[in-house]
């Protein structure tokens, strides 16, 4: 296979990956699996939502909680916004920041990173089908 | 919100078996239908719930052992 396929396939592979972080189930959506992309895209949202209604922002803590907050940027990049504002401390906090409320938001972030994965094979798969039509 | 740390906080448990469920069964069948996708989740969701029942009892079971009989027959308290 000649050496542009293999650059444009790694760029295409690049951009789903990104669009599938940037938006829970956005890669699928973008390689035409309307139905997969919505599933993933309200369970991972929703997921991610009850943890911040269980624990208050507070969950999202980079300072104290590095290895949850990792797992928690898995979810979005909007993330590391709301990991910015609450490192400051600046806010009221409703609820206990740890345990369940963490527990959810960084489960949301792995499962997101399962999509992600999968949306990159699955755009790798499409590219090899393509390549040999 | 508060949670309170007794037995019915286990519950909450249960929503978030049925996100991995959903997402990961999401990734996994060839195409989702919505009969045959709810049917899947369900079965996974399920296993888990048993498969971690049956992991709380015997974990339930080994703290039994440990805090109440091997204390007495040791004639004292573990703690």
């Amino acid at each position: 296979m000649p050496q542009t396929w293999k650059d444009n396939h790694a760029f295409f592979l690049i951009v789903i990956g990104l669009l599938a972080w940037v938006v829970p189930g956005g890669g699928h959506f973008a390689l035409n699996e309307r139905r997969r992309a919505i599933v993933i895209c309200v369970t991972v949202i929703v997921t991610f939502l009850v943890g911040l209604h269980v624990g208050s922002i507070g969950v999202i803590d980079p300072v104290n909680a590095k290895p949850w907050y990792v797992a928690q940027l898995m979810n979005s990049p909007a993330v590391f916004f709301l990991g910015q504002f609450s490192a400051s401390g600046q806010f009221p906090v409703f609820g206990r920041a740890g345990e369940i409320g963490q527990i959810y938001t960084s489960i949301a972030g792995l499962l997101n990173l399962l999509c992600i994965v999968n949306a990159v094979y699955t755009a790798h798969l499409l590219g090899l089908k393509g390549a040999r039509a | 919100m508060r949670i309170d740390t007794n037995a019915a906080s286990m519950l909450w448990l249960i929503p978030l078996v049925v996100a991995i469920a959903v997402v990961y069964k999401a990734t996994k069948v060839h195409q989702i239908r919505a009969k045959a996708f709810a049917k899947e989740t369900a079965l996974l969701i399920g296993s888990i719930m048993v498969f971690i029942t049956v992991a709380a009892f015997i974990l339930y079971g080994v703290a039994w052992l440990v805090t109440e009989q091997l204390p007495a027959m040791a004639g004292g308290s573990a703690f």
